[in-house]
């Protein structure tokens, strides 16, 4: 559905893309995940057709972005990172703003409406203006937006950014929903929520693609790892003795809790002696997406 | 035609607009004022007393007049000169004190030595260290040329038979008007119908420069529609809007008696003239990073864009020169005046106005496609301007 091929871009020195190669399969739910300045929101403005390559291109349902982009751009919803809406719209106009700009039929724009702003819970707010909005309003009328010309393909950028939990539970709810019937690409910094909804997640670093997989595959490949989460009454703890156990591959000491990942259990008993009466609790973790995450960025 | 659904949006939400309508209350308000200070001005030129825009000479200097037979008195300028008859020996006290800047002295019986055909000798005394000197020395120089005018005429018109004098045939023939008053009249009325197309920059600069300010730029690139469409669009709504506007104040002025001679084809001329006028202001708003740079960026170039406007308009009064019809005002102008314009006169400024609309949008589009235009870095000008060369090839795809 989406195929990116050997994109690179700069912004003046910064060389946001490097290479970048990806493919997002039909009603797939790929989510990227990276670092600030890892060139996520880089990535999706090319596909949207906003940015321009300086190499490379994309390939939208047989459609290049370079040359195609018209036709690109009216197979794609985009919601960007900041819901960033016209203030003197009321909500029903901004939407039958876009509605004619991506060539809805007028027989059909009015029912789109109305299904949309049922969809994000806005009915009673159709006639009211974006400047009256709450950032969590605005980014559900937002997301109508994105969706006005029902669109192929769904780009998120940061959906949930910046919103209370609840209105961050029902933003996820709107996507899940959208979930297989659409091509979703999901931007985002929150790890449960790549974990959550994600088919496929693609680690972005230094504007290459550093992992991709299920979440599942990715947290199996570093399986092997065990996590222990110790809290300590006090720091008077030797971290390099535990550190020169053959099993142990990271010690973390942060404040009074103590993380060490190993490879394998044998050693735990050796642990736990070295530590001796200083310890409150322990704790044995599976790896998460944030442990890939992190584990991926190193 | 897709540019076509931006323009509709951005007439409806403009002219829908509360700002919209308190700025063409307030134009509106803003042209009443300037036909009347207009009708004002003229009225006062018109009149009797005319406009002086020098500072008044009311009195400027003050002479002392020894003229017993009131032979020089009564021809001095008492509008300039601050005149005394005062006696001879205390005018000569007044001098040395500074008190008045000359003295006059008429000789005794002046008429009866000039009938006898003898040479009569007015004094003049003047303080030298005063600056206003030159003054009385004008005003009395003219003063004694008329009078000795008058005189010989009057002599002359003695020699004559009373039934063989004959009044001159003088015929006054007033056709048209005044010539600076023509002038004043048809380049106010020029200046007032051009006025508007300067008026709506600021809507340009909101249109282009505010997507940049309130970040949606982004959603809008992000449209099914190629970076032309939106810059046409968005410019044609404005266009449209200075039609409209341009027609209220050409038809208020109508209305209010002024004299527009072929006022359709007045207003086609100002409207074309809009077109370059909103291209150049929309290079500044896609160039510019925020507004208070497209402002400033907008003053400089409003100012040199109504100095091309208005200067070749005053050279062609003065030299007619065929190069002054670069300028549309120029036209107008011509138009007011009545002269035969033949399909030739337009060659220029229509040629002036097609070029200039053309580089300006093809630029401003050029800049609006280039992403760091949108998102930043903006390179600097030199950079752009390297680019648009080719010095160093950038693509714009």
């Amino acid at each position: 559905m989406i195929k990116i091929s050997s994109l690179s871009k700069y912004f003046g020195k910064i060389h946001a893309l490097d290479n970048l190669d990806l493919e997002i399969n039909k009603g797939e739910l790929l989510g990227i995940i990276g670092p600030n300045g890892a060139g996520k929101t880089t990535a999706i403005r090319i596909i949207c057709g906003i940015l321009k390559p300086d190499s490379g291109d994309v390939v939208v349902n047989g459609y290049s972005v370079l040359k195609d982009p018209i036709m690109v751009k009216s197979m794609i919803g985009y919601l960007p990172e900041e819901p960033n809406l016209y203030e003197r719209f009321k909500a029903r106009d901004l939407l039958r703003y876009f509605g004619e700009l991506y060539g809805v039929p007028k027989d059909n724009l009015n029912n789109r409406i109305n299904e949309l702003l049922e969809l994000v819970g806005m009915e009673n707010r159709a006639e009211h203006r974006i400047n009256t909005f709450s950032k969590g309003l605005r980014q559900r009328i937002a997301i109508a937006r994105a969706l006005i010309h029902d669109p192929q393909i769904i780009i998120f950028d940061e959906p949930t950014m910046g919103l209370d939990p609840a209105t961050s539970l029902a933003i996820r709810g709107f996507i899940e929903n959208l979930k297989g019937e659409k091509t979703i690409v999901l931007c985002t910094h929150y790890m449960d929520e790549a974990d959550t909804l994600c088919d496929r997640v693609a680690i972005l670093n230094g504007g290459k693609v550093r992992d991709m997989g299920t979440p599942e595959y990715l947290k199996a490949k570093i399986h092997g790892d065990i996590i222990l989460e110790i809290k300590i009454q006090n720091q008077n703890i030797d971290t390099e003795k535990i550190h020169s156990l053959s099993s142990v591959e990271s010690v973390n000491l942060n404040g009074k809790n103590l993380s060490i990942s190993l490879s394998s259990k044998q050693e735990i008993s050796d642990i736990l002696r070295l530590i001796g009466n200083n310890m409150i609790s322990i704790n044995t973790k599976e790896p998460s997406l944030e442990d890939v995450f992190i584990h991926s960025i190193k | 035609m897709r540019f076509l659904k931006i323009t509709k949006w951005e007439l409806k939400n403009t002219l829908s607009s509360k700002k919209f309508i308190t700025i063409i209350i307030l134009q509106f308000g803003l042209l009443i004022l300037m036909m009347s200070f207009f009708n004002m001005f003229i009225g006062s030129i018109e009149s009797e007393d005319g406009i002086s825009l020098s500072p008044s000479l009311s009195k400027f200097a003050s002479i002392d007049v020894s003229d017993n037979n009131s032979f020089i008195i009564t021809n001095l300028n008492k509008e300039v000169l601050d005149i005394r008859l005062v006696d001879y020996n205390n005018s000569l006290k007044r001098l040395r004190d500074g008190k008045t800047t000359a003295i006059i002295v008429s000789p005794e019986n002046p008429r009866e030595k000039i009938e006898s055909f003898q040479t009569i000798n007015i004094d003049l005394y003047i303080n030298s260290e005063d600056p206003k000197q030159s003054v009385v020395l004008n005003e009395v120089n003219s003063t004694l040329e008329a009078l000795s005018t008058s005189i010989s005429d009057e002599w002359i018109n003695s020699l004559i038979p009373p039934e063989k004098i004959v009044d001159p045939e003088v015929k006054e023939e007033k056709k048209g008007e005044f010539l600076p008053l023509q002038i004043i009249k048809k380049m106010m009325i020029a200046i007032l119908l051009f006025l508007p197309l300067f008026l709506f920059g600021n809507m340009v600069v909101d249109s282009i420069v505010g997507e940049k300010e309130r970040k949606t730029g982004e959603i809008i690139i992000a449209m099914p529609l190629s970076h032309s469409d939106i810059i046409m669009g968005k410019n044609l709504a404005i266009i449209l809007i200075i039609a409209l506007q341009t027609a209220i104040w050409i038809i208020t002025l109508l209305i209010a008696g002024f004299n527009i001679k072929n006022p359709q084809l007045v207003y086609l001329i100002v409207l074309l003239t809009s077109v370059p006028i909103i291209g150049i202001t929309s290079v500044i708003a896609t160039y510019s990073k925020n507004y208070k740079e497209a402002e400033i960026g907008l003053s400089l170039v409003y100012i040199i864009m109504v100095g091309f406007l208005i200067i070749p308009a005053l050279a062609y009064i003065s030299t007619r020169s065929l190069s002054s019809n670069i300028s549309p005002m120029t036209l107008v102008m011509r138009i007011f005046s009545g002269e035969a314009i033949s399909g030739v006169d337009f060659i220029i400024p229509i040629f002036s106005i097609l070029m200039v609309s053309l580089i300006s949008f093809w630029t401003s589009i050029k800049l609006f496609k280039r992403d760091d235009m949108v998102f930043g870095p903006r390179p600097n000008l030199i950079r752009i301007i390297m680019d648009f060369l080719g010095i160093k090839k950038r693509e714009f795809k």
